[in-house]
């Protein structure tokens, strides 16, 4: 934490006071809702001990600790307390209407409901925009889905591996070595994985909301917010877009290389999988950084008059990256952005998960915050991710660990909605509220040796230590 | 806009956004800043770009450029990150510069940047000085690994942001290296997060009267992305990759006869409906048809699928796997997306017409709002295009004071 520059926090968080119904699931809303927990809103979480509508990442996404499931399995998703530290729980199974009336129930006295359902689960459920503005007239509410609740495709499920390339940033995106497995390079876009369309979605609601928010305050009016994942995939490509409405131009692959700046890639270090990124941006970068190698035994060529100019660079880059890379080779990752940056050149190691982790500037700021987890998920203490922002006059951080399934059920029902003690124990003789899974077992793991065959991990860490 | 979000319910001040009212000066270059307040822009925020004089933001200078020429007011990224805000010059080194400042800063309610930690404080950009003269100003502060820690100053590009948060690393394919995307996605991942937390200051302000200083780094933001691959490592020890070449290719981009597709088993239909949807009767075989089979006989399965794309073009394969409640992907280019019959009907292209760019239709908002519809008010400013209006207009510089101010370089 840098704390504030005058010393000041404010004794309430920014979100203090707003009450968040998050009906969603899986990764980019759960997330979502996740900040807003962590800027000081109260989140509800809305699942259910039904298996089969649980949300996933509960179950199949894991992972489990050890990769061990055990019996408790739906409280020891790491992902799962990624997306969803911070929120209590509420289980409701809201096929029944006596669910859904309760959930208008809850709306009313609440700010915000996230939720991700394709456009007609939640007509059939009655909980659309203008059934719960009826109950809550200046609600703000983001319906996230693929493709949003108008135009032809509106009913189209999505998941953000799909999507990725489907919104055109994979177009940008590709090798320009001949591929291995047979792909061809001039016209075999990419991906960057990682569901990295789910987060675009994640920053996108959370900036609507805190728009709304600002709005609600000003007017006293609400917002439904439309989000569809596709559509903001398209905006984060929106200047590639451009180029083809103006000039034509349908892509621009050109693998890690620049169209200004050589040398500039990804280039391979000591060891299996080491790897470092180095972009010379102008004549000044080049000097610092041709000094670099030139005292180096056996790297005197990089002093080559073709080398001087920005043009000979861009035009002898495969040369040019030879030499680096043959450099690189001899050196560590890190290494290599010490000397480079002492030098003024930009240039950085490519971290995994382990390298994030144990990477000194990342510990030093306090990224990954320690969250203690209750006995029943044998989860312990365990590091997360934190935020891209730091507001000077907080000390925003993870709040608590996601609550137990249904751990607030009386909770919620009895202090915010005034049902009794014999009305909740009929809603849970009748299943439509309960702490314990029904109709599921443990999800089946993958060895994680067999996981390393499959190419889903690289390695198993021997020292691995549990953060 | 009809069929818009706005169908349910209409806009509640038609015409204007939901931050009308809120005034932005935004003194940032390239992507990370400029689309932090970009996005304020969109949604209705007076933003007014604030850029050194003769030189103005760097993206005015990164290609492509419309036409192909490189000319200040044609770079695409420039005309795309910047439309929707004002633009005057205003030289922050020099004191006469300096004390305009402060006399915009009075007005304003939020302040975004994207200096060096050094710079800005050679300019003054710290929230001590800048807080002194508004107490109500939130400062947004976007860099590549925030203003404290042992990599504060090092300098990145977007290559190197990419590579140090750990998305690069899972980028691309396993049997290669790791790979980057051309249209610098670090930065529109931290202008994202900027603009978040930017309003969520606003926000508190409206509780405390204050405003503060809110700090973005682009590495953390986009490390925030690895939900899965740092609980693996937390949780399990486990290191996780690039996408592995081996497997059955579901989930993956795969090649079709037009181009690329990415066949999914997701969603909530059983195999037999994926099977019959690429149309090859030997997928049907029950070996196919579960997870653990599918894992099992995964290059088989791969031969299979790569048979039965062959007869699909992209858009019908994808059509199709909709309306069979399937969730396939395809790979689309600029130009697909371009004329994409759904993007068009729910209105995302606007016609923009730029003074020396000429007009093009430009990609909208992002999301649909039923408290607003989207407009362009402003084509991106050229350089000092606003300088007239808001020095002589709003501050009450007269036309020769403007003069004095042009030859001193200051505007």
């Amino acid at each position: 934490m840098t704390g504030s520059e005058s010393g000041q926090i404010f004794k309430k968080r920014p979100l203090d006071g707003i009450r968040v119904v998050d009906l969603s699931r899986v990764f980019a809303m759960p997330f979502a809702g996740a900040n807003l927990a962590d800027f000081g809103a109260e989140v509800i979480k809305i699942d259910t001990h039904h298996t089969q509508f649980m949300d996933t990442t509960r179950t199949i996404t894991g992972p489990f600790p050890d990769n061990d499931p055990g019996e408790a399995y739906w409280e020891r998703a790491g992902t799962f307390h990624t997306l969803n530290r911070g929120k209590t729980s509420l289980t409701l199974d809201l096929r029944s209407e006596a669910a859904q009336d309760l959930l208008k129930d809850l709306v009313r006295v609440s700010d915000i409901v996230l939720e991700n359902f394709t456009p007609r689960v939640m007509a059939r459920f009655g909980l659309d925009y203008a059934s719960l503005r009826a109950v809550r007239p200046d609600l703000i509410m983001v319906s996230n889905t693929g493709y949003g609740h108008s135009g032809p495709w509106s009913n189209f499920g999505a998941m953000a591996s799909a999507l990725e390339p489907t919104h055109g940033t994979g177009a940008f995106m590709g090798y320009l070595e001949d591929s291995p497995n047979g792909r061809a390079p001039e016209d075999a876009p990419n991906k960057m994985g990682n569901s990295y369309t789910d987060f675009l979605a994640t920053w996108t609601a959370l900036t609507a909301i805190m728009a709304s928010l600002l709005y609600r305050a000003r007017t006293g009016q609400g917002n439904w917010v439309d989000l569809a994942m596709y559509q903001v995939g398209v905006s984060y490509a929106g200047e590639g877009i451009l180029d083809y409405a103006f000039n034509g131009r349908r892509t621009r692959r050109m693998g890690n290389r620049h169209q200004s700046m050589a040398p500039h890639g990804c280039y391979p270090c000591q060891g299996e999988n080491q790897w470092v990124t180095i972009a010379v941006r102008d004549d000044a970068d080049w000097r610092a950084f041709s000094q670099v190698l030139a005292v180096e035994e056996g790297f005197g060529g990089i002093l080559d008059e073709k080398f001087e100019e920005p043009l000979g660079r861009l035009n002898n880059q495969d040369e040019l990256d030879d030499i680096v890379s043959r450099w690189t080779s001899t050196q560590g990752q890190y290494q290599v952005m010490e000397v480079l940056q002492k030098a003024g050149v930009p240039a950085g190691p490519v971290l995994n998960a382990r390298g994030l982790l144990t990477d000194p500037h990342f510990r030093d700021r306090g990224y990954f915050e320690a969250v203690e987890h209750p006995p029943e998920t044998g989860l312990g203490r365990r590091e997360y991710i934190g935020r891209g922002w730091r507001l000077s006059k907080n000390d925003l951080s993870i709040t608590k660990p996601a609550s137990l399934l249904g751990e607030e059920n009386d909770l919620v029902l009895h202090q915010l909605l005034g049902l009794t003690e014999a009305q909740i124990q009929s809603l849970e003789q009748v299943d439509l509220i309960g702490k314990t899974p029904v109709g599921g077992t443990a999800p089946a793991t993958v060895s994680l040796e067999r996981q390393v065959e499959l190419g889903w991990t690289v390695e198993r860490d021997p020292d691995f230590l549990p953060r | 806009m009809t069929e818009s979000a706005g169908s349910s319910t209409s806009p509640a001040n038609p015409g204007q956004g939901i931050l009308e009212g809120v005034r932005v000066l935004d003194l940032s270059s390239h992507v990370s800043g400029p689309f932090c307040a970009k996005l304020m822009a969109d949604y209705g925020a007076d933003v007014i770009k604030v850029e050194q004089p003769s030189l103005g933001d760097v993206a005015r200078r990164s290609g492509p450029f419309v036409g192909d020429d490189p000319h200040p007011d044609k770079s695409v990224q420039f005309l795309y990150l910047n439309s929707n805000k004002r633009g005057i010059t205003l030289d922050l080194t020099s004191s006469s510069g300096k004390a305009i400042l402060k006399e915009l800063l009075a007005k304003a309610d939020v302040l975004v940047e994207n200096f060096s930690p050094v710079d800005s404080k050679n300019l003054g950009l710290d929230y001590h000085s800048l807080g002194a003269v508004n107490p109500e100003l939130v400062l947004t502060s976007i860099t590549p690994f925030g203003q404290s820690g042992p990599y504060r100053d090092f300098s990145a590009t977007d290559i190197i942001t990419c590579a140090m948060s750990g998305l690069m690393y899972h980028s691309g394919d396993s049997d290669r290296k790791p790979l980057r995307n051309v249209l610098d996605q670090s930065f529109y991942v931290a202008g994202a997060n900027a603009a978040a937390a930017t309003l969520a200051a606003l926000f508190q302000r409206l509780n405390t009267g204050e405003g503060q200083r809110v700090e973005v780094s682009i590495v953390e933001c986009l490390a925030s992305h690895l939900v899965q691959a740092v609980p693996y490592y937390t949780y399990m020890g486990a290191i996780k990759g690039r996408r592995p070449v081996r497997g059955s290719g579901f989930e993956e981009l795969m090649p079709a006869k037009d181009g690329y597709v990415v066949p999914s088993v997701q969603g909530s239909q059983p195999w037999p409906v994926v099977a019959e949807l690429i149309g090859l009767e030997e997928l049907k075989d029950e070996r196919f048809a579960t997870g653990a089979g599918r894992i099992e006989h995964g290059e088989e399965l791969k031969e299979l699928l790569i048979k039965g794309l062959a007869n699909w073009d992209r858009k019908p394969l994808f059509q199709a796997s909709g309306e069979q409640r399937l969730v396939f992907g395809m790979a689309q280019d600029a130009g697909d997306l371009f004329d994409c019959e759904h993007l068009r009907e729910r209105g995302f292209f606007v016609e923009v017409d730029h003074p020396v760019s000429g007009k093009a239709e430009y990609p909208g908002m992002g999301p649909k709002m039923s408290a607003m519809d989207f407009e362009f008010r402003y084509p991106a400013p050229l350089l000092g295009q606003h300088n007239t209006e808001i020095y002589c207009e709003e501050l009450g510089y007269t036309p020769s004071d403007l003069v004095n101010l042009r030859s001193g370089g200051i505007i």
